[in-house]
């Protein structure tokens, strides 16, 4: 095909397609953000006929010609009764996605690579159980939902790991065409669930700098310290840090110990990690940061420009591997794209 | 979830098929008896083998094979039919063409569409029969076929008996609608193409001839011609004769009629002895209409024939409804001194030929009455009325000169044997005459309070011209058989023992077993007749006067607007109320509407004063009195007796103190307006 026989229609179509965005930037402007929560009322909901919409109609057209065509009273009735379910079916369409409420729930944060599910929690308050519902982030669905009458239930969208970020959820639409098909009522939702992916795990001490190798080893050995020392469990102790075998053997239970004991500070820097690049060095610490919780060891982070005092536990870890995620990065809007793409 | 249909749900696809497997049979099962056997074994086993292929598991046959077979069952309509257009061809076509739609159903869409077709089905089942049978049965494959339709979308199993409550419930909320638009949506005089009704069976009426043994063949005929309701009171039965045709040509064998073209005025009348009376009409393919004799006013859509009979603008080829008036005692050309020449001349014909027996009798009649045409037509009663003749509906035939053979040897016949042998005897005799058919008798419906009448009361009668009276009645079956008159022909049947058809009424020795059928009959016919007066009869006529008794014009857009409007807009209205009125309100406890009803007079001083949704009662109180020393004691107690109410343990009796103790605090927080900023202080 000529390239100039297709500029024609792509030019059509490139307008047809700026004047959607138009009109889409003007819808979601009315209900610009939705943060938390959404409830959808009236307002935001909006209602066209689907491609079966039109066939029933124009199956309805026939039957109105016959019936004029044959003066068939019972054949004008039968139209007629279907003109009005037809009719009919805007509200009952439309009464599945009203008075919904959507809110976000916290999103688990994962590392770059591993697929990123986002879940959002819907609940009917209107007292009538809600069919096929359709939650989308652009080309991504969840699987068809059903609320019980006063019930909630959680959707759960999977969309294709962005890398190492903070990302905010781009628009969502939250459809259905319940219960006849004939028609789709729809609602734009702009709810801003934080969505955190840390860098991926990078072992320093493996030249490759592949793979996520977590194992304890690693930094212990390069700093070069004593081996553990094993010593009576003491409420408080990490639960990762428990020697099971010992458990097994004695039926008491022990916690394996680095030797420099524990109030050895361990610093993490960003200058020490044996790579240039930005990443890979995010990377590193990550790694590190992991390595040194499950060691349950007291660390600090050093960054450019940033530096996370020494502590320890799960806070500190999430602390930690957020500055990882934020690092020198805007929250930014994530681009949905169709899976395995 | 029925395990067998356990595959459809495992495959998102096919969700709801087995439904549709149900609902499309149901659709097209009248169809059996209006289509060729092949079409049903067909449909059947396509359905069968698609629940088969559902129930495994297995996949749809593949493109291909459908399509030869879609080819080859397209084919053999064709061969069937020769067409594949019409109402039957065309059913039949469709039918085939679901079958096959089924038969590779592969995903939603193709079970959407098929449920689709599915609702046209049931409309082509109105081709064949407007019962109001059908019309229930028709109802609940809608309601199948809707449930189906729901199930597709529902992308999880509904229990059948919500499934059953929902689709009855759409069905429900359609109605109204479909009650306006069936009287509001603009009526035409049909058909936009074609000929409806060419492929419609054998007629069923009087035809425009008169042979030897017509007639019989209607008296075999239940079906109902007629049903007619009085506005006024109801004449009695001898005299309700329902004039149809008027014929006047007779060949010697066969009377025919000729209309004519001039149209002329019924009889100037006495109108407040007429008899008024809505009458509905199945359709007879004719223009004819039966009216009550003597017509006096006639509906606008027909018009009186030189010859007295009553003629429609066009053929009756759907039920109609009429309403016109009669004068019971008035015929037609009464004070008039002679009938017309030429009139005359051909009520007067006789074929040359004809009847030699009978003109040698009549001329002896003449010799010895003279010039008195009365007494000349009750000779020919008489003799009628005496032995050997007798009534009976089942005569020898007659073939040669049929008056002769019947006059002198068969001598048994029923009333048109009598109206033709009568005609050509007063004819010989030189006395105007011609036949008339139409109905009598008819049963008297208890039950609706209608007369019936069927095509089997079919009747056949004479008038003859007396100058200064006009057309004046004679029946010589009245003669004959008068209680064939008295009673109608089904009380006769009772009398003679004879295998007369019709339904014997109000019998005497009837089982009551006869009689139970007799009543279940009567509920029948009632049931029907509402359902045709009131919904099949419904046509651009009806259309026009029910508009005009609303003071509406059917033929103005404007109009049928403004009927549109009003009508749905009141449905709109009803709509609205219901869902607010079933919407359930929360009621807030009294404690909390006091409340808030303080936190809006508060914020009516001071905006920042209003409380927040998330503000501990007493935080908030102990706000407002910082910003408003004065009204410090007031918020503390309210704000105490509040937490009291809501949280603490107390009686009734102590809850409603304290309720009115809120209210008394309330009262003393003036009401304050965002303009005046009055403070008065009630509690120093």
């Amino acid at each position: 095909m000529r390239p100039d026989s297709v500029s024609v229609p792509s030019r059509s179509r490139r307008r047809m397609a700026r004047l959607r965005d138009d009109a889409i930037r003007w819808i979601t402007r009315r209900h610009a953000h939705d943060g938390a929560a959404a409830h959808l009322g009236r307002d935001r909901i909006y209602i066209l006929p689907t491609r079966a919409g039109y066939t029933l109609l124009g199956i309805i057209l026939v039957m109105l010609l016959g019936s004029i065509n044959y003066s068939n009273n019972m054949a004008f009735l039968l139209t007629f009764l279907l003109v009005g379910i037809g009719h009919n079916a805007m509200w009952y369409t439309h009464r599945n996605l009203l008075g919904l409420r959507i809110a976000t729930l916290p999103v688990p944060p994962v590392f770059a690579g591993q697929p990123l599910q986002i879940p959002l929690r819907l609940e009917e308050a209107a007292g009538r159980a809600r069919e096929a519902l359709n939650l989308r982030v652009g080309p991504q669905a969840t699987k068809p939902l059903a609320i019980p009458a006063q019930g909630s239930t959680t959707a759960t969208l999977t969309l294709a790991n962005p890398g190492r970020g903070i990302y905010s959820l781009p628009r969502q639409r939250l459809d259905t065409r319940y219960p006849l098909g004939i028609l789709e009522v729809w609602s734009w939702l702009t709810l801003a669930p934080e969505i955190v992916v840390y860098p991926a795990p990078i072992d320093p001490g493996d030249p490759q700098g592949g793979g996520g190798d977590q194992s304890e080893q690693g930094l212990a050995r390069r700093e070069g310290e004593a081996p553990d020392q094993i010593r009576p469990y003491r409420p408080g102790d990490p639960p990762g840090r428990i020697v099971w075998k010992a458990y097994a053997r004695s039926g008491k239970l022990h916690v394996r110990e680095a030797a420099s004991g524990q109030g050895d500070r361990l610093w993490l820097d960003w200058e020490a990690m044996p790579a240039s690049d930005p990443e890979t060095r995010l990377s590193m610490l990550c790694h590190q940061v992991l390595a040194a919780h499950n060691e349950g060891r007291i660390y600090g982070l050093r960054l450019p420009g940033q530096t996370l005092e020494p502590a320890q536990g799960p806070a500190h870890r999430a602390h930690c591997l957020r500055s990882l995620a934020q690092f020198q990065t805007e929250p930014v809007e994530l681009q949905p794209q169709a899976r395995g793409a | 979830m029925t395990p067998t249909f356990a595959a459809a749900y495992a495959n998102p696809n096919l969700r709801g098929l087995e439904l549709a497997l149900i609902a499309l049979p149901v659709a097209a099962l009248p169809h059996i008896w209006h289509q060729p056997i092949w079409i049903s074994v067909l449909v059947a086993l396509a359905i069968a083998v698609r629940a088969w292929l559902l129930v495994s598991g297995r996949q749809a046959p593949s493109l291909g094979v459908m399509s030869l077979l879609a080819l080859m069952a397209g084919g053999l309509t064709f061969v069937q039919y020769g067409t594949v257009f019409g109402q039957e061809p065309g059913t039949a076509l469709l039918l085939v063409m679901i079958a096959f739609k089924l038969l590779e159903t592969r995903n939603r869409r193709d079970i959407v569409i098929a449920l689709f077709l599915g609702y046209f089905v049931v409309v082509t089942t109105y081709f064949f029969d407007q019962s109001i049978l059908i019309a229930a049965y028709s109802l609940l494959a809608t309601a199948l076929l809707t449930a189906a339709l729901i199930q597709v979308h529902a992308e999880r199993f509904i229990a059948r008996r919500q499934l059953a409550r929902q689709a009855g419930t759409m069905l429900l909320h359609a109605l109204p609608f479909m009650l306006i638009l069936f009287v509001v949506f603009p009526r035409i005089q049909g058909p936009l193409w074609g000929d409806p009704q060419r492929d419609q069976t054998a007629q069923t009426g009087l035809s425009g001839e008169l042979n030897p043994g017509d007639i019989a063949q209607l008296l075999q005929d239940e079906s109902t011609a007629l049903r007619v309701e009085f506005d006024t009171d109801v004449p009695p039965l001898r005299a309700q004769y329902w004039r149809a045709l008027v014929m006047t040509d007779f060949d010697g064998r066969r009377w025919s009629v000729d209309e004519g073209r001039s149209t002329i005025q019924p009889t100037a009348v006495d109108h407040d002895t007429l008899v008024h009376y809505t009458a509905t009409l199945e359709p007879t393919r004719a223009r004819y209409l039966p009216v009550l004799d003597y017509p006096a006013v006639l509906p606008d859509d027909a018009d009186l024939r030189a010859n007295h009979q009553v003629l429609r603008d066009r053929r009756i080829t759907n039920r109609i409804q009429y309403s016109a008036a009669a004068d019971l005692t008035t015929p037609p050309g009464a004070g008039e001194a002679e009938l017309d020449p030429e009139e005359r001349e051909r009520a007067l014909h006789l074929p040359p030929s004809a009847a030699p027996r009978s003109r040698a009798e009549v001329a002896l009649w003449r010799a010895t009455h003279g010039d008195d045409d009365r007494a000349i037509i009750q000779e020919a009663l008489q003799r009628f009325g005496a032995e050997p003749y007798r009534y009976t509906l089942q005569p020898p035939t007659l073939q040669d000169d049929t008056t002769d053979q019947f006059l002198f040897e068969t001598q048994a016949g029923y009333c048109e044997h009598y109206a033709s042998a009568f005609a050509v005897l007063m004819r010989a005799a030189g006395i105007p005459t011609r036949v008339i058919t139409g109905y009598q008798g008819g049963a008297w419906q208890t039950r609706g309070e209608y007369l019936r009448l069927r095509n089997a009361d079919a009747h056949a009668w004479n008038e003859v011209w007396l100058d200064g009276e006009g057309w004046v009645r004679i029946d010589p079956t009245a003669a004959i058989a008068p209680e064939r008159i008295e009673q109608g022909l089904t009380g006769l049947a009772q009398d003679t023992g004879e295998d007369i058809p019709g339904f014997l009424r109000d019998g005497e020795g009837l089982s009551w077993m006869q009689r139970a059928r007799f009543g279940l009959e009567d509920w029948r016919d009632f049931a029907q007749f509402r359902w045709e007066s009131w919904v099949l009869a419904f046509d651009p006529e009806r259309q026009r006067e029910l508009f005009a008794r609303l003071g509406l014009d059917s033929q103005d857009w404007r109009s049928i607007l403004i009927a549109l409007a009003v009508g749905f807009g009141s449905l709109a209205v009803l709509a609205i109320a219901w869902v607010w009125l079933r919407t359930p309100r929360r009621r807030l406890p009294a404690a909390e509407r006091l409340l808030q009803r303080l936190s809006r007079r508060l914020a009516r001083h001071d905006r920042t004063l209003a409380r927040h949704p998330h503000e501990p009662v007493h935080v908030w109180s102990r706000r407002v009195a910082q910003a408003r020393p004065d009204l410090a004691d007031t918020l503390r107690a309210f704000a105490e007796v509040y937490n009291r109410q809501r949280f603490g343990k107390l009686s009734s009796n102590q809850r409603a103190d304290e309720l009115e103790r809120l209210r008394d605090l309330l009262r003393d927080v003036p009401r304050g307006s965002p303009r005046q900023a009055v403070h008065t202080p009630i509690h120093q």
